[in-house]
């Protein structure tokens, strides 16, 4: 460390997360002396974006968790005075379980020759004995019979056919390589379901010319760093209140943004995309002109159903979904309004809930595309990224890597004083903002949690081929049993600068009922068949191959209530970690609230100077930036302003 | 001001350790000051300032770190989209040399890998005290295929030279690209991945 920390600030901020990195941006921009500091190497917590590599090393973090020796901090414990007493806040992050990763993508990196060699004979030996079925190619044996070689997995032999699981055990023996392996991972993480890897090495080079070119994971390791992968995987409406308060803050200028372009539906089996505008409606081949005119009609009732009361009163306390079947709208037509449109749950949501969620959408339509949402190019972890900047300008002090081992707290007053960091140097604040991960058990005894689960998948062609490529979309899979939570699918494509060309990056989420894989793998097996079953005969029905997947599941603590917390005092505030909802609506008004409890008198986030104004206003002023407020103001609706929200989406 | 006003739009970003002099560069450029003993530079994003070169008219965007390079911290948004960065160092700070590595190793991971970069050695004015000799940095620079200038920001002396030069540069990668039909800008990543051993990684 070049430098050490100042020591009196007036905000510490502890965790680099949106709702966090929102109030470090407002209260610095207001003024105040902020210190904003998080334990880990990079921004976000679990609002982060990796590259490929980096993800794989978030991952090892993450299992070697248990083992890890907390690097030598001083010692705290001398330094609290008597009239003082100490919290100490967590070392451990607990926040990610499960995870599971699964390699379809060959691993053939070219130069492990002799390795390849070793599992084509191994392979070609006993599938000669077993495969008696017909094989459309030579070199297809071979893939398959390697695929399950070297799946370990109990879970995933039930679901193999009996044939492969014969081979699979008859394999372990001829295959020592596979057992050492086996072993490694037993040591590297004990007593866990966590971490699997199926290595699915050999595509043949005579095949990969017949084939399309085929992404290897020797590859996505080599273009690691155009992936950005994202651990929560969200969209922003674009009439929601984190892009206004990015226009607002002029925090938008820090990034790009393009408009998902697709809102598709999983419908009997199969994925068709859901015409959601007027044009959209229009334009559609797969719709009656009667269903159209339904559908019109529907729709422009939903924009301002208020006015017609008559329309829906009697059925307010019924399920949207009971109401959807009286408007003569087809089974069709009703799964896209209440799954695609509306987004909401078959089973529980009432009428007027449906027709609130369907106005808000509409009205979303049309500000910036023809979907109701956008995208930050190189993912959402941008998004925090862009608030800890502003708060920087407005003189913020930032430091990553940087363990913070207590709060102070005065026992008098019980008010917390400072915090204690891992130099032992103390650092002196009015008010503390902690993510909740920092918390130690005891302060959170009481607090019972939801999970996420999520997956994420790289994959080699898009759910729903279009005449583009470079389609971004959304799909919602209602849950096969009712009361089940739905699954979103959030399908990205290189050009949101989040995955390498070729390939698309595939985010799951639902809320969690079991572990993420548990949950979600019927989704993916439904939309997605892995690498090594794909039929090469078959090139235009095929669904798209995963290259790689990964499971997780991420606590979601954003239904904790502050009175939840034992024993924190009143000047220490509580930021939630991510919850499961599409939009950040959460934790805009989480670090609203918090502010305005903070500074009730005091503006939050408002525009702060335009740079060029500062230039044609003469020599010096920047130093009393403030005070070009009006002109800022009137800025918000120049045409350079919404060019840099537009910009993206017409490219 | 209108967006008609310019025929090119280009956003510098400069980084290098704290004190390298990187804001007094942008200051002496954009408003002809040199404010000695400045503190951090607060509520400034960017600094505009629009040059002619060759009868076009040439808006240059010039990002300062905020600070946040101080504790090593930088945002990675704060490399996206920059045409140009400027990596400065002090040439009478052995440190703000040797650390040059490091920076260039963010540079390659978020930055385009079309950026040009170029290599300041700031604080000419101080010769007396310089501790990295022109010979070094001009070794360096050409090991990393940047381009190479000593500056003093007190004194002026290359100041105007550095971001007009730059501006050149920028305006020919900008025609070329036009002419190569602006194909999508691949980003960097040719090989020195950062090889954490990985989890899949076992044959």
């Amino acid at each position: 460390m070049a430098d050490n920390l100042p020591t009196e600030f007036d905000v510490v901020i502890i965790g680099t997360g949106l709702p966090e990195s929102i109030l470090a941006a407002a209260c610095s921009r207001s003024g105040h002396r902020v210190l904003h500091v998080d334990s880990r190497s990079y921004y976000g917590g679990n609002w982060a974006s990796f590259s490929f590599s980096g993800l794989l090393s978030w991952l090892k973090e993450y299992q070697q968790n248990g083992d890890t020796e907390e690097e030598t901090a001083a010692a705290w414990q001398d330094l609290i005075h008597e009239t003082e007493e100490a919290i100490a806040l967590c070392k451990k992050d607990e926040t990610i379980q499960h995870t599971e990763v699964f390699c379809y993508a060959s691993q053939n990196s070219g130069d492990s020759v002799h390795e390849i060699g070793a599992l084509q004979k191994n392979a070609s030996s006993v599938a000669s004995s077993t495969f008696t079925e017909p094989l459309p190619s030579a070199e297809l044996p071979e893939e398959r019979h390697s695929y399950v070689t070297n799946n370990e997995m109990p879970a995933k032999h039930a679901s193999e056919s009996d044939s492969k699981i014969s081979v699979e055990e008859g394999d372990v023996e001829e295959s020592p390589e596979k057992e050492k392996y086996c072993g490694d991972k037993t040591c590297i993480h004990p007593g866990s379901d966590g971490d699997k890897v199926e290595n699915k090495p050999i595509v043949d080079d005579d095949n990969n010319q017949l084939k399309r070119n085929v992404i290897t994971y020797h590859q996505m390791v080599q273009e690691s760093r155009r992936f950005n992968i994202d651990l929560v995987s969200k969209l922003l409406y674009s009439q929601g209140s984190l892009i206004d308060l990015l226009i607002k803050s002029n925090v938008s200028h820090y990034a790009e943004f393009k408009n998902v372009t697709r809102i598709l539906a999983f419908r009997e089996g199969k994925v068709e995309q859901v015409p959601c505008s007027r044009a959209d409606v229009f334009n559609s081949k797969e719709l009656t002109m009667v269903e159209k005119r339904v559908l019109m009609k529907f729709l422009t009732f939903c924009l301002d159903y208020e006015q017609h009361p008559g329309e829906y009163q009697d059925f307010q306390q019924c399920l949207f979904s009971e109401f959807l079947k009286t408007k003569k709208l087809t089974p069709n037509l009703q799964h896209f309004i209440l799954h695609s449109i509306a987004m909401t749950s078959e089973s529980s949501c009432t009428t007027l809930d449906g027709l609130k969620a369907t106005k808000n959408f509409l009205q979303c339509l049309g500000r910036f595309g023809n979907t109701p949402f956008l995208f930050p190019l190189y993912g959402q972890g941008e998004i925090p990224q862009c608030f800890c900047r502003m708060c920087a300008v407005f003189g913020g002090i930032y430091c990553l890597r940087h363990t913070i081992q207590c709060l102070v707290v005065d026992k008098e007053s019980r008010r917390c004083k400072a915090v204690i960091d891992r130099f032992g140097q103390r650092i002196n604040a009015d008010y503390f903002i902690v993510e909740d991960s920092y918390l130690n058990k005891e302060t959170c005894s009481d607090v019972q949690y939801k999970q996420i689960s999520r997956a994420v998948l790289i994959t080699d062609q898009s759910i729903l081929k279009a005449d583009s490529d470079q389609q971004i979309s959304i799909l919602i899979v209602p849950p096969v049993e009712p009361g089940a939570s739905s699954v979103r699918v959030i399908e990205l494509c290189s050009s949101t600068m989040t995955c390498m060309k070729d390939t698309y990056l595939v985010h799951l989420t639902c809320e969690s009922s079991k572990t993420a894989r548990e949950d979600l793998e019927s989704v993916v097996k439904k939309l997605f068949t892995p690498l090594t079953e794909t039929e090469v005969d078959k090139e235009e029905l095929r669904k798209p191959s995963l290259l790689w997947a990964l499971y997780f599941n991420m606590r979601d603590s954003s239904g904790v209530s502050r009175s939840s917390y034992c024993g924190l005092p009143c000047n220490v505030y509580v930021c939630s970690g991510p919850d499961s909802g599409l939009g950040s609506e959460h934790a805009v008004k989480l670090a609203e609230t918090m502010f305005q409890e903070i500074f009730p008198s005091e503006e939050f986030c408002p525009p702060p100077p335009n740079p060029e104004d500062i230039i044609f206003d003469g020599d010096d002023k920047q130093a009393d930036a403030p005070g070009t407020h009006t002109t800022t103001v009137a800025n918000l609706e120049s045409p350079e302003e919404s060019k840099k929200l537009e910009s993206p989406l017409q490219s | 001001m209108s967006m008609e006003d310019y025929d090119f739009l280009f956003k510098i970003v400069l980084i290098g350790n704290a004190g390298v002099g990187k804001t007094c560069l942008v200051r002496r450029f954009t408003q002809g000051l040199f404010p000695p003993g400045q503190g951090a530079t607060i509520g400034v994003d960017f600094m505009i300032k629009t040059v002619e070169i060759n009868g076009e008219k040439v808006k240059l965007q010039i990002w300062d770190t905020a600070g946040q390079e101080r504790f090593r911290s930088i945002t990675q948004s704060y490399y996206r989209s920059a045409n140009a960065l400027i990596l400065t160092y002090d040439i009478t700070c052995e440190e703000s040399f040797r650390c040059l590595p490091e920076w260039l190793r963010e540079i390659e991971q978020y930055a385009s890998n079309k950026v040009i970069t170029v290599l300041v050695g700031n604080k000419i004015d101080l010769a007396e005290r310089r501790e990295v000799s022109q010979q070094r940095a001009e070794e360096f620079s050409e090991a990393q295929d940047m381009y190479y200038l000593e500056t003093s920001a007190k004194e002026s002396d290359n100041v105007e030279k550095l971001f007009l030069d730059l501006a050149c540069r920028l305006i020919s990668e900008a025609r070329q690209n036009t002419l190569v039909n602006n194909v999508s800008s691949p980003l960097p990543g040719e090989g020195k991945s950062i090889s954490y051993l990985t989890c899949c990684n076992f044959n």
